[in-house]
């Protein structure tokens, strides 16, 4: 065998073992990849559904009214994070240059939390006998402060919306501007979400006694339709 | 010798010129005994609840002014050296001087920067603080003076309160202002109508801002802003005197037409059902 016929059947082996190579590699990464879509079939962000009709109650400083404006966006599905989206969409709207309601940019609200009314709480009942383990006996008490809201059917749900403290912070101070920003907040809640009847605002996780200087933060808003005209 | 007293006759309960169109009954509570009713329903209950007592005292030339924060609370920034706390107590001034002309008895929360109590140990005013000397002076209006740099001429606030039917001996303090909200609604249009006249922009509307909730007389929050887009326009003297001037003529018009809300007796207990059972 001359010297050149070798030459040729060295390189030919050469170009076997790279092709083996290589189809072994891709063959490799299909199978790593078919194994981590079978591991890992958990959603990694929160479902969203598709953009749909979603109303905002807009603020407008120059004559105080709120306006029912509608866009298409896309909300998480589930309540809470809907709420929060919402609100968050509200603010954005103020931030962009323009606004009648000019507001600072940035995250407004830190969490809403949905609690269903009449909110209870649990007191010893000591006409009831123990069980037995030793248990004593609760009963549901409703708040019997007369200045509460009275919820108009059982199962409907107090929001509670804890906003950031950066937001209330830059928030402009004025009795006009703060409370429209909170009727534009609760009109737009209404809007979308009817079972909410109930608002609450907390800041910071913290009750606060305004928002900037004037509007109330420490009563119950009704939740309802805010937009101008409306009764 | 001890002369013998006329027999006196007891006066005859009249029914107060009341204006509003609820069904109030206006009959002086009878001590005689009553018979033997063995239990009443919820709506005898309402119908005796709603038995007038005498008017509360009502001082109809008694106008209380509030301006807004003081001391160190500065309120909103206007301007970059105009401050919420300045604006209020210069209108606030304006409107003592126009009123107090006129044969007004005007009380201000605060005379000067500082908002304290008068009286020991001078603790910083309080919300509940201003509230309460409104309520003490049973004014037939009572303005709560703010400033804002947002939008132009005056916002006109009252109570997002559901009118009540009349006051009641121990009503809650935080809807203290229930019974007067038709009664603040009337002020807040005529001073709506006044401030038109002059063409001074308006917004009007209904908020929740402390304290007017927790007043016992026509109240209503009156938010200054500025002339024009310029801030600086808020302290303009012209306008401030223009908005005061139209402000005190709708205030002095309202001295005849202002009327307390019926002064109500305490509703009766509930019924224990155990008693009435028994024969």
């Amino acid at each position: 065998m001359s010297i050149r016929t070798s030459r040729i059947i060295f390189w030919i082996m050469v170009a076997a073992v790279v092709t083996m190579g290589i189809k072994l590699f891709a063959h490799r990464e299909e199978r790593r990849g078919r194994v981590e879509r079978l591991a890992d079939a958990g959603p990694l962000d929160a479902p969203y559904t598709d953009a749909e009709p979603i109303t905002l109650l807009l603020a407008n400083d120059s004559d105080g009214t709120l306006s029912a404006e509608t866009r298409q966006i896309a909300l998480p599905a589930e309540t809470t994070a809907r709420a929060r989206a919402l609100l968050d969409h509200l603010v954005t709207e103020y931030a962009l240059p323009g606004s009648a309601h000019p507001l600072e940019p940035g995250a407004a609200v830190d969490e809403v939390f949905l609690v269903p009314l009449p909110v209870v709480g649990h007191a010893v009942d000591n006409s009831l006998a123990t069980d037995a383990a030793g248990r004593i006996p609760t009963v549901p008490v409703a708040s019997d402060n007369p200045n509460d809201l009275k919820p108009s059917a059982p199962g409907r749900e107090l929001a509670i919306i804890d906003l950031r403290g950066s937001f209330v912070s830059q928030h402009p101070s004025g009795v006009e501007v703060e409370t429209l920003t909170l009727l534009s907040m609760i009109g737009t809640l209404h809007a979308n979400l009817p079972q909410i009847e109930q608002v609450r605002f907390l800041v910071d996780g913290q009750t606060r006694e305004t928002l900037a200087g004037h509007a109330d933060l420490l009563r119950t808003y009704p939740s309802r339709d805010t937009s101008s005209g409306s009764p | 010798m001890q002369q013998e007293s006329a027999p006196q006759t007891q006066p005859q309960p009249t029914p107060p010129p009341y204006k509003d169109s609820f069904p109030v009954t206006h009959t002086q509570p009878t001590p005689a005994p009553k018979p033997p009713t063995p239990i009443k329903t919820p709506a005898e209950r309402l119908h005796n609840a709603l038995v007038s007592l005498p008017p509360l005292q009502f001082h109809k030339e008694t106008i209380v002014i509030d301006p807004a924060h003081g001391g160190a609370d500065n309120g909103s920034r206007i301007a970059d050296d105009i401050v919420e706390k300045d604006v209020t107590l210069a209108l606030a001034f304006r409107l003592r001087s126009l009123l107090t002309a006129r044969g007004f008895n005007v009380v201000l929360t605060r005379e000067d920067d500082k908002a304290a109590n008068a009286t020991p140990p001078f603790a910083p005013l309080t919300l509940d603080d201003r509230a309460g000397i409104a309520n003490h002076e049973r004014a037939s209006a009572c303005i709560f003076l703010h400033a804002t740099s947002s939008g132009t001429g005056v916002h006109l606030y009252t109570s997002e309160l559901t009118p009540a039917p009349g006051e009641l001996p121990a009503a809650p303090w935080l809807t203290l202002q229930a019974p007067w909200v038709t009664q603040s609604q009337h002020l807040a249009g005529r001073i709506a109508d006044a401030l038109n006249r002059s063409r001074i922009p308006l917004v009007d509307g209904y908020a929740s801002i402390r304290p007017v909730d927790s007043t016992a007389c026509p109240s209503l929050v009156f938010e200054l802003a500025p002339r024009t887009d310029d801030p600086d326009s808020i302290n303009d003297e012209s306008y401030q005197q223009a908005v005061a001037q139209a402000t005190a003529n709708a205030l002095i018009l309202w001295k005849d037409a202002a009327q307390p809300p019926p002064h109500l007796a305490p509703p009766e207990p509930e019924p224990n059902p155990a008693e009435a059972n028994t024969p």
